[in-house]
Formats: structure tokens, C-alpha cells, sequence
């Protein structure tokens, strides 16, 4: 928490560019690096949503019988359902007629040669170590583009040890009995309205499984990317680590530039077993539409993980710098006893991004402890909400939680809220929550510009140590490109 | 949507006497709450305090031969406060209750006479629409005619004497419905302490429906006491609101240790640059009561200054609601905002929510809140055993000592003694005996 007094800082963290500052007028003017469109022709949907589309959608993709109920039931299930309205958010309305539900790469691909080059190519351009870097890397990534998974690398060094890493309809066809046992465990079908229209019409997704007692022998990692313009992502990702198993879990996207909004609602589902643990990292870099709010990506996520297991482990750590609009709260429920749950985040707006995000801990076994990090930063008009739940049920005997959200606000336009919430049932419990908003103080500026430090690099360092909590979490090469990522971002936001 | 309660009370509003302007407030509010009803479960304003077990009951308003009834004095006189005093019982002022020798400059009258004189000046405060779901129990306030105080402060009078203002339910008919609306008004620079004092005869199962609408001007101080001790049969409604101009301190401290239901709706604007909001407050709880309160300070200028302080205890079956809301407008620069809110959970069968709330639409701005819900510190448990006091009372002392902040700044030491043993006797196991160390301070 920093005092912010007037004066001559105002000026600085104004979005104000003064006539011989060229650098910084190019910075505000530089595009979304990642927009671009690949050409490659796909198998649509035309687009509209009724039974007929989710039935097409499961056909095509092979599934078994009881899969295809499983959809329809929870389509006429969201049928009933209206869209929520409680986040501090503006959205249009959104015309679920207007969609596409499908899209897939024509040619089918059979190994990693077939891929049509220009793919690769995408992939390429956006720096996702494929082929010999993906080794160089030490990263296996089932490569999402659109709706269908095209390769799978390092599936055998994996299989070796017993894990199973491949997309959600492989999953469905070949594990049927796993995905039947843990599919919509953690969020049901009806659980929340883009919940439910993400399980009736999911396109695809990833699908971990880690067998007893195995480690996994490497990070794992799903490059997500829309691609075809008017087509919603609906992706589902189910990871399971039995007992005493462990992952890591990376997932990062980015989007090409495109004028209209699109709807992104994905599911993730996390269960772990008794001892094992699961660490998911998300950097989320869509495309955020202009500075004019004009575009950018309807990012709708219900993540949520189960420790079903006693002394098991889920840690979400989240850098939001994308989209235009972001809702998603990322939760643990502490089922198992000694459990715990933890959320790192860090959320960037600029200029008209709205983010309305957070996490929910529930508490249910015994001696359960939870730990939320949230560190929100605006700019611009960006809007930037915290919201949080903590709940501590009657037998959750022992429980603990600590709660930090921290907002930085740069420019005089932003805004940043935090509405946390937090329910106690046990005399037992231990419930703490701080949050503080504050600006970049005049004093951390002087300091900087006093030592020759431009007022763009002067920002981003002081943002990076803001940050610092949250990004001591990510994997080594996450950390890396979300610095860079929040850098890029906030290009522009001073002057 | 159509609610019993709703209907109980406000089918049989006619012919009420009162100028064109309030006889139209007084339908619009009536019209708006017929068609939308209570707020249901699911309305965040109530999600913590539903409405639907008062939603499907008749109440009456209490009728007026209830008046003549006898009132124990002890249920309206405070130690360590002598008149000024003011009492309503059941809705109504009770003249042969109240003392009010003539104060310089301090100007007290009924609602009903204020009325009948300079209407015009009240029809600011009487003619707000409260029109948001967290309101909805002012607009039935709106819509009923009734009685309440105009306190009017003149221009730089400093008053002397601590105004005690008394709200009682009386015990009588089951299901009563009282109401008041209370209007205060400090001119520019000028000072008052007011003691607001709930409280009601044992048994009494009234609902009372309370607006208290404060209005400081430019310099304007007032000390504000809120003191709830109303038997725990009664339901108790109030909303404070209040609105500071440039300079003005509301310095207002709040002890709720009654009421089987009861939600508090405390609403500051700081309207004036430099305006300043210094509150403190307590909530003791036990067997099945239930409290809510909830907050909303909005900075709407300069450098203004809110600085909140909660605490809870619920024991027993208790249920202790906490909303902290601080918002600060587009172009309060300056502000400086904190909020703590800390809680005592003592029994597996009771329950705390709290929800502090930050919304920040400028950046000159320092804000921070607080939550937490937990247990007394074992470690000061251990040092107060190692001085040889027994387990139970060293829990009453440390519980106590927790509470005390809502009101240890008070300087009248009987009135704080006197807090100090309703709390007391509320809390577990209070076993504190002649021979007992005396409460550090």
C-alpha cells in the first residue's frame, strides 16, 4: 500500500503524450503482435445451435451413445438457463444463433508429418516449441487449432510411464469408462449457464490422466488458438492425478486480431486423489480488441478443481493480460482432509478490458488450508474486479485461509474493485483477507527516473515487483513470457 | 411476487394527512412495492438475510390506544445520561416520557408538527425515492405515514448537553409494526452528541421499521451513538443515511447486542471535500439472533476520509452478517479509506459472512480493508491463565477487550461501564465476580 499524494506524478501516470515522444507514440500505436489469420480452409458449422448441432457435433466426432445423451440432456437443460448478470461487468447481449459451433482443419491428420504446413507454420510464428524445439523445450503440447487436436508429441516417453495426454475425443473413444467416471464430477452439467452450453456443444480438449504413484515426467502444455473468424472455442480439459501422482499443467493462449467479439467458454475440470497434486498455469494473452473496445474475445472459464483425496494439492496460477472480456474464478473445493488449495493470479486491463475474476475455496474437510494471491492491474479504462469466496463449512474443522488482493491503478480512467466474500461455519476456522489499491507512488518513480531509468521501463519494473509473488509460481518459461507479456501490454498506458 | 406483509400494512393506508407533494411520495412509494414485492432469496442486498419468513406474515401496525400503557423506566434511561430525552414508544412520542428543557440553539419537534408548519424544508429528506432492492423496507417507511423527530442545529451552535433519543417497542399485540423517520440537520459549523437508543419490553415480537436521515453542512460535527438493546423477540429494521458536506465529521459508533433479527443499512456520502467518517462498531450475538449490517461510504470529493472499524461475535445458533462497501467517484482524489473487520466465531452452530468492498474509480487514492474470522489468541489466553485467572474468565476478558474498540473512546465512564456490562452479560460464560481484576482500558 503506497500514499499517493498530487502533484506532478499525475501528469506522469496520465495517459498524456507529449509532442517529442515518439517511442511512446509508436508503442500506443504497435498492433496485437499475434494478429494474424492462417488460411486454411474448415469444415464449419453454419452457424445456430439446436439439438440437430449437438448431435452433429458428437457424430462427427465418433462418440459413444451415452455421450450424446449426456449433451443433449444438459443443451435442454441451459435451454432454461439465463445468462449471469451478478460479475461488474458490460457485456452486449450475445446472440447464440450468430455462432458457429463447429470448426475443424479439413485434411485429417494422422501424425505430425500430415500436418498441413502452414499449421505448423501458425504455431511457428507464435513460438510453440513443435517437432525437435518441442524436445529442446522438454515440453510435450497437444497443439488445440480451433477444435480439433492435430499432433501429439512426446506420447510415448509419457505412455512409458503410464500417463495418458490426449485430446478429449481421442479420450472419449478410447477411455471411455475414465472419462464417463470423471467427466462433469467437478463442474455438472447445469452448473452455471456457459458451463452447461460448453458441455452441450464442447468441440474438444485436453485430457490427462496420471496413474497411481507416478510423477510426471514432464511439464505438460496446450497451446490453445482460435483460428476461423465467427466460431466459438468450447473447450473442455479434464485432468485426474490418482493417488500420490503429481502434474504440472501449462496452458497459454493467444488469438489472431478480428473485429467481432467471440465467445471463448471453456471448462476445466481438476480431481486429485489422495496425496497427489496438480499445479495448472494459464497465461492468457486473446486478443483484447482495440483501444477503442472495439473486438477482442469473450473469455467465459469455469475452472474448478477437486482435492477429493486426503493431503491432496491444487495450485492455479493465472497471468491475464488478454481478452476483453475475462469471468473466470478458478476454485478449489477442499474435500479430502489436510488439503489444500491455492490461487496465484495476476489480471492486466488496458485500455476498455474488463476482467472480473478471482477464485472460491471451499472448505469441507478437516484442517484444509487455502491460500489466494490476486495482484490486479488497470489502465486505460480498464475495468478490473476481484471477486472471491471463501466458504468454511461446519466440519471443516481446523481450516485456514489468507487472502491478499492488491490493485494497481495507472491512469486516471481505470477502475479496480474487489468483492470478496468470505462464510464461516467452524469456531475453529481461521479466515484472514487484505486487499489494498494504490498507484505507482511518486517516490518509486523519482527513484527510478533519478538513476536514468526511462519512465516505460520504470513502470514495467515496478510492475514486475508487484507481480513478483505471482510469478515465482509459473514454470520457469511462463514466468518468462508473462514479464514480457505484461511489458507489451501496458505499452502505451504511460507517458 | 405478492407478500402478506406487504399487503397487511399497506391495504389500509388512506386519508393520511400531509401536504400534495408527500401524499404523492407516499403512493409512488406504495404503487413501486405492491408491484415488485420483497426481494427474493437471490438478490444480493439480501442474500445473507432472507426476506421470505417475513414475506408470508401479516403485521399490523400498532394501535394507537396503545400509547396510554405504562413503560418501565428502566427499558429508556441510561446511566450517565440525564435530559435531553426523547422517547417513542410503538411509533409514537411519548410526551410524558420525555424531558426537553430548552437547549440554545437546538430545535426539536415532532415529524407530525413539523409538517403541519414549514413543510417545504423537509420535503429533501421525506421525498427521496429509495429505490435499490437494499433499500426496500425505507420505501415501505416512505409509503405509511408516520411519526419520527426533526433535530435542527443552528449555525454555529456548539450543544452542550448529550441528546439521548429513545426508540421502544412496548410489549403488546404479537406481529406489531411500528415505524419512525427521524431527521437530522446540523447548519454549517455547528456541533451535537446524540445517543440513539433502541431497545423494547421483554416478549415484545414488534417489527420496527426505522429511516434516520442526517444531513451535515460545511463544518458540521456529530458524535453519534447507536445503541441497540432491544429484547431478543423484536425485529428491527433501521437505515442511517447521511450526507457530509465540505469538513464535516461524523464520528458515529454503533453497538448492536439485541434484536432477534435486525439489519442495519448505514449509507455515508461525503459529499464536501475534507468530509470525514470515523465509525466503530460491535455486534454481539448469541442463541438464534441475527444481524446484519451493511455498509456503504461513498467518496464523492477531495481528499475525504473514512476510516471503519468492525467487530463480531456470534455465539450459540447466531448468525452475524457483515457488508463493508467504499467507493470512491471518478475525481475523489485524495481519498483515504480503511476498513477492518474482525470477528469471533464461538460455537460450531453459528455462522459469519462477511463481505468487505472496494470499488475505485480514481487513482490518488489510498484504500485498504481487512476481514478476518477466527478465535481468541491462545498466547494472551496463556498469559492470563499464568496470572492465575480461571479459563472462562479470561475468554469473557479477551472477547470483551475485543468489543471494546466499538466504544472505549467514549468519555462518559458510566455510560462505558454501563456498555461494558450489557456486552458482558451477553457473552459466555460471563462469570466475572466482585472480586475480578477490573477490565484493562
Amino acid at each position: 500500500m503506497n500514499i499517493a499524494s498530487a502533484g506532478n506524478a499525475a501528469q506522469a501516470t496520465e495517459a498524456v503524450v507529449s509532442p517529442g515522444n515518439e517511442r511512446i507514440v509508436e508503442a500506443m500505436n504497435r498492433r496485437y503482435e499475434a494478429g494474424f489469420v492462417t488460411d486454411i480452409a474448415t469444415d464449419s458449422l453454419p452457424p445456430g445451435l439446436d439439438e440437430g448441432v449437438v448431435r452433429w457435433i458428437s457424430k462427427r466426432k465418433g462418440e459413444p451413445e451415452w455421450m450424446t445423451d449426456w449433451r443433449l440432456a444438459t443443451y435442454r437443460h441451459w435451454l432454461t438457463m439465463h445468462s449471469p448478470e451478478w460479475a461488474k461487468l458490460r457485456i452486449g447481449p450475445i446472440d447464440f444463433q450468430a455462432i458457429s459451433y463447429f470448426a475443424a482443419p479439413k485434411q485429417g491428420p494422422k501424425s505430425l508429418d500430415e500436418v498441413d504446413p502452414k499449421l505448423l507454420e501458425t504455431y511457428d510464428k507464435l513460438g510453440v516449441p513443435l517437432h525437435e524445439r518441442a524436445k529442446l523445450a522438454g515440453v510435450a503440447v497437444d497443439a488445440v487449432f480451433d477444435s480439433v487436436s492435430v499432433g501429439t508429441t512426446f506420447r510415448k516417453e509419457l505412455a512409458e510411464a503410464g500417463v495418458i495426454f490426449c485430446s478429449m475425443s481421442e479420450a472419449i473413444r478410447e477411455h471411455p469408462d475414465l472419462v464417463r467416471r470423471y467427466i462433469g464430477s467437478v463442474v455438472p452439467q447445469g452448473d452455471n449457464f456457459f458451463a452447461a452450453l460448453n458441455s452441450a456443444v464442447f468441440s474438444d480438449g485436453s485430457f490427462v490422466f496420471i496413474p497411481k504413484g507416478v510423477r510426471c515426467p514432464m511439464e505438460l502444455s496446450t497451446y490453445f488458438r482460435i483460428n476461423a473468424g465467427h466460431t466459438g472455442q468450447f473447450e473442455r480439459t479434464l485432468i485426474i492425478a490418482e493417488e500420490g501422482a503429481s502434474v504440472s499443467y501449462l496452458e497459454g493462449c493467444t488469438a489472431p486480431m478480428r473485429d467481432e467479439n467471440q465467445l471463448h467458454a471453456a471448462v476445466v475440470e481438476l480431481v486429485a486423489l489422495d496425496d497427489a497434486s496438480i499445479k495448472y498455469s494459464t497465461v492468457q494473452n486473446w486478443y483484447p480488441g482495440d483501444e477503442n473496445g472495439v473486438g477482442g474475445i469473450y473469455n467465459f472459464v469455469t475452472k474448478r478443481g477437486d482435492c477429493r483425496g486426503a493431503r491432496s494439492r491444487i495450485i492455479w496460477t493465472q497471468v491475464e493480460t488478454g481478452s476483453a472480456i475475462t469471468w473466470k474464478y478458478p476454485s478449489c473445493v477442499l474435500r479430502g482432509d489436510d488439503s489444500t488449495g491455492e490461487f496465484h493470479s495476476v489480471a492486466l486491463t488496458h485500455h476498455c478490458q474488463q476482467a472480473d475474476t478471482g477464485t472460491k475455496m471451499i472448505h469441507i474437510g478437516r484442517n484444509t488450508k487455502s491460500k489466494i494471491i490476486a495482484k490486479g492491474i488497470s489502465a486505460g479504462r480498464g475495468q478490473n474486479t476481484y471477486r472471491g469466496l471463501v466458504k468454511v463449512e461446519k466440519g471443516a474443522v481446523g481450516a485456514r485461509n489468507y487472502t491478499q488482493c492488491d490493485s494497481l491503478l495507472i491512469g486516471k480512467r481505470c477502475g479496480a474493485h474487489t468483492f470478496p466474500y468470505i462464510e464461516v461455519k467452524h469456531p475453529s476456522a481461521i479466515v484472514e483477507h487484505e486487499a489494498t489499491t494504490s498507484k505507482i507512488s511518486d517516490e518509486q518513480m523519482f527513484y527510478c527516473r533519478s538513476r536514468g531509468i526511462s519512465e516505460e521501463d520504470a513502470v514495467s519494473l515496478i510492475v514486475d515487483g508487484f507481480c513478483k509473488q505471482v510469478f515465482r509460481e509459473l514454470p520457469m518459461e511462463f514466468a518468462v513470457e508473462a514479464k514480457k507479456l505484461l511489458e507489451v501490454s501496458l505499452e502505451g498506458a504511460v507517458g | 411476487m405478492s407478500s402478506a406483509m406487504l399487503h397487511s400494512l399497506l391495504d389500509e393506508v388512506e386519508s393520511a394527512k400531509g401536504p400534495d407533494w408527500l401524499k404523492q411520495v407516499r403512493v409512488e412509494a406504495r404503487t413501486r412495492l405492491l408491484e415488485r414485492g420483497l426481494p427474493a432469496a437471490r438478490n444480493e442486498a439480501w442474500k445473507y438475510t432472507p426476506l421470505r419468513a417475513l414475506e408470508s406474515r401479516g403485521l399490523r401496525r400498532v394501535a394507537a390506544d396503545s400509547q396510554s400503557v405504562g413503560v418501565d423506566p428502566a427499558l429508556y434511561t441510561l446511566a450517565g445520561v440525564d435530559s435531553p430525552r426523547l422517547v417513542f414508544v410503538d411509533g409514537a412520542l411519548r410526551r410524558d416520557l420525555s424531558d426537553l428543557p430548552g437547549v440554545h440553539g437546538l430545535a426539536i419537534e415532532s415529524l407530525g408538527a413539523a409538517l403541519e408548519g414549514n413543510a417545504e424544508s423537509l420535503s429533501a429528506s421525506l421525498g427521496r425515492s429509495f429505490d435499490a432492492d437494499a433499500q426496500v423496507f425505507a420505501r415501505l417507511n416512505s409509503a405509511l405515514p408516520g411519526d419520527g423527530v426533526v433535530i435542527r442545529v443552528a449555525p454555529g451552535v456548539k450543544v452542550e448537553p448529550l441528546l439521548h433519543l429513545v426508540m421502544l417497542g412496548n410489549a403488546g399485540a404479537a406481529d406489531g409494526y411500528w415505524q419512525l423517520r427521524n431527521v437530522i440537520e446540523l447548519g454549517e459549523g455547528s456541533a451535537l452528541r446524540l445517543i440513539e437508543h433502541y431497545a423494547g419490553g421483554q416478549g415484545c415480537t414488534h417489527l420496527g421499521n426505522v429511516v434516520n436521515q442526517y444531513s451535515l453542512k460545511a463544518g458540521a460535527r456529530l458524535d453519534l451513538l447507536q445503541l441497540q438493546a432491544a429484547p431478543d423477540s423484536m425485529r428491527l429494521i433501521r437505515r442511517s443515511d447521511a450526507v457530509l458536506d465540505a469538513d464535516a465529521h461524523l464520528e458515529m459508533r454503533c453497538v448492536e447486542a439485541g434484536a432477534q433479527w435486525m439489519r442495519h443499512d448505514l449509507a455515508v456520502a461525503l459529499q464536501g471535500d475534507r468530509a470525514r467518517l470515523v465509525s466503530r462498531g460491535v455486534f454481539v450475538l448469541n442463541g438464534r439472533q441475527h444481524a446484519d449490517t451493511r455498509i456503504d461510504v461513498s467518496h464523492r470529493a477531495r481528499d475525504t476520509a473514512c476510516d471503519l472499524v468492525w467487530r463480531g461475535v456470534a455465539d450459540q445458533r447466531a448468525r452475524g452478517v457483515f457488508h463493508g462497501a467504499i467507493t470512491v467517484c471518478p475525481g475523489a482524489d485524495g481519498t483515504d479509506a480503511l476498513l477492518s473487520n474482525k470477528n469471533l466465531l464461538l460455537s460450531d452452530q453459528a455462522e459469519i459472512d462477511t463481505q468487505p468492498v472496494l470499488e475505485i474509480h480514481a487513482d490518488e487514492v489510498k484504500a485498504a480493508h481487512g476481514a478476518t474470522v477466527g478465535q481468541l489468541d491462545e498466547k494472551a489466553l496463556f498469559y492470563l491463565r499464568s496470572r492465575g485467572i480461571d479459563e472462562a474468565e479470561a475468554r469473557s476478558l479477551l472477547t470483551l477487550a475485543f468489543c471494546r474498540i466499538a466504544f472505549d473512546s467514549i468519555t462518559n465512564e458510566t455510560l462505558r461501564s454501563q456498555l461494558d456490562a450489557m456486552l458482558l452479560e451477553r457473552l459466555p460464560r460471563a462469570v466475572l465476580g466482585g472480586n475480578a481484576p477490573q477490565v484493562a482500558g
